[in-house]
């Protein structure tokens, strides 16, 4: 518990919590199938989106100044958007992989 | 009759204002957002009034909420997270209590707005940032730099840098995309209530009976906006404790 509080009414709780018979009080909300879904789909749609944009902003400060007319950093940062947009799904499938297997040793300790 | 699905985000002002060539009317978004800070304040002070040992009602709501958050910093980024208590406790609140004012009939959904949840998200990453800075000085920019061979870096670390600039993006779009789209359903399926209910004074009333099926549609989405409305929250704050403990600890992510 966070709490900043005195260790006898720790000491109580942890006695409280051996009397009920459950491990540890946390809250886990396992995430739903459609909400990893959503994550994922934010994830690469804001890295595309976070890219591309960049890109665009790079072309109109930069191509005037070395006076080209070809959109390039708008092809190359949506190229790298794309690259950290799947990184990024990789991580949140890592992230959640971790978590279900935590889960899943959880239970196993369990029975 | 307003048919209009979107007509429930419509930014209306209701004080108008401007001040040198802003325009920065008092809308029915400050409205809400003024009552939801409202609550939340008055709720949170109500209820550590009494102070008790065996927690009134009130007490028990408030004294849940914050160990809730307290284990969810804890687990997420540590007890070197626990400073920022206050941050994520009040950002936690805030959209909980949004998105459950949104639910009430007639309300505005703070949290529906871009601008609202984009603002939150960048407050969220500037912390991260300036946390980042003061722990570890320049340091902190090795998290944008993977293990990797120093020709690939050049790659990397380009998308790294993307990488880290999507979030406050993913951050914001995925709470206000998530309010947004529950409730423009919850207004479509009231629409088929009221389009097939009318049909009773066409030629084809054998029709009207069927707009209870909807009807029972929008009590069952009622309730999964009332966990989508929480679960948000959680994910937004937890999100934060995450991203704070990559700027607390430094180990690089993957």
């Amino acid at each position: 518990m966070p709490a900043p509080e005195p260790p006898e009414l720790r000491a109580l709780g942890e006695k409280l919590d051996e009397a009920r018979g459950k491990p540890a009080r946390e809250p886990v909300t396992p995430p739903s199938a459609m909400g990893i879904a959503f994550r994922f789909a934010t994830e690469l749609g804001a890295a595309l989106f976070v890219g591309a944009g960049l890109g665009w902003l790079l072309d109109r400060w930069l191509d005037p100044r070395i006076g080209i007319r070809f959109p390039i950093f708008l092809i190359v940062m949506f190229c790298l958007g794309a690259a950290a947009g799947i990184r990024n799904v990789m991580r949140a499938a890592a992230e959640l992989n971790a978590q279900a297997a935590q889960a899943a040793n959880k239970e196993n300790e369990e029975q | 009759m307003a048919m209009n699905p979107m007509e429930q985000f419509e930014v209306k002002p209701l004080i108008p204002l401007h001040i040198g060539g802003y325009d920065v009317s008092f809308t029915n978004q400050s409205l809400w957002m003024c009552i939801v800070v409202g609550a939340a304040s008055l709720f949170l002070l109500y209820a550590s009034t009494s102070r008790r040992l065996v927690p009134t009602r009130a007490q028990s709501m408030a004294e849940l909420a914050y160990e809730f958050v307290g284990n969810m910093i804890e687990s997420a980024s540590g007890a070197a997270g626990l400073k920022f208590f206050p941050f994520v406790f009040t950002i936690f609140m805030f959209v909980l209590l949004s998105n459950f004012f949104g639910l009430l009939p007639g309300s505005f959904t703070v949290t529906s707005q871009i601008c609202v949840t984009f603002a939150l998200a960048a407050v969220v990453i500037a912390t991260v940032i300036i946390t980042g800075f003061m722990q570890h000085g320049f340091g902190f920019l090795k998290l944008f730099v993977p293990k990797a061979p120093f020709l690939l870096l050049i790659l990397l670390v380009p998308i790294e840098v993307i990488s880290f600039l999507t979030r406050p993006v993913s951050l914001s779009v995925r709470l206000f995309a998530n309010m947004l789209a529950g409730h423009t359903m919850l207004k479509v399926f009231a629409g088929f209530v009221i389009a097939l209910g009318a049909t009773a004074i066409t030629p084809t009333p054998w029709f009207a009976p069927l707009s209870i099926a909807p009807l029972f549609l929008i009590v069952a989405i009622t309730a999964l906006e009332i966990l989508v409305a929480f679960l948000q929250a959680y994910v937004f704050a937890i999100l934060t404790c995450i991203y704070l403990n990559e700027a607390l600890h430094l180990h690089d992510h993957h």
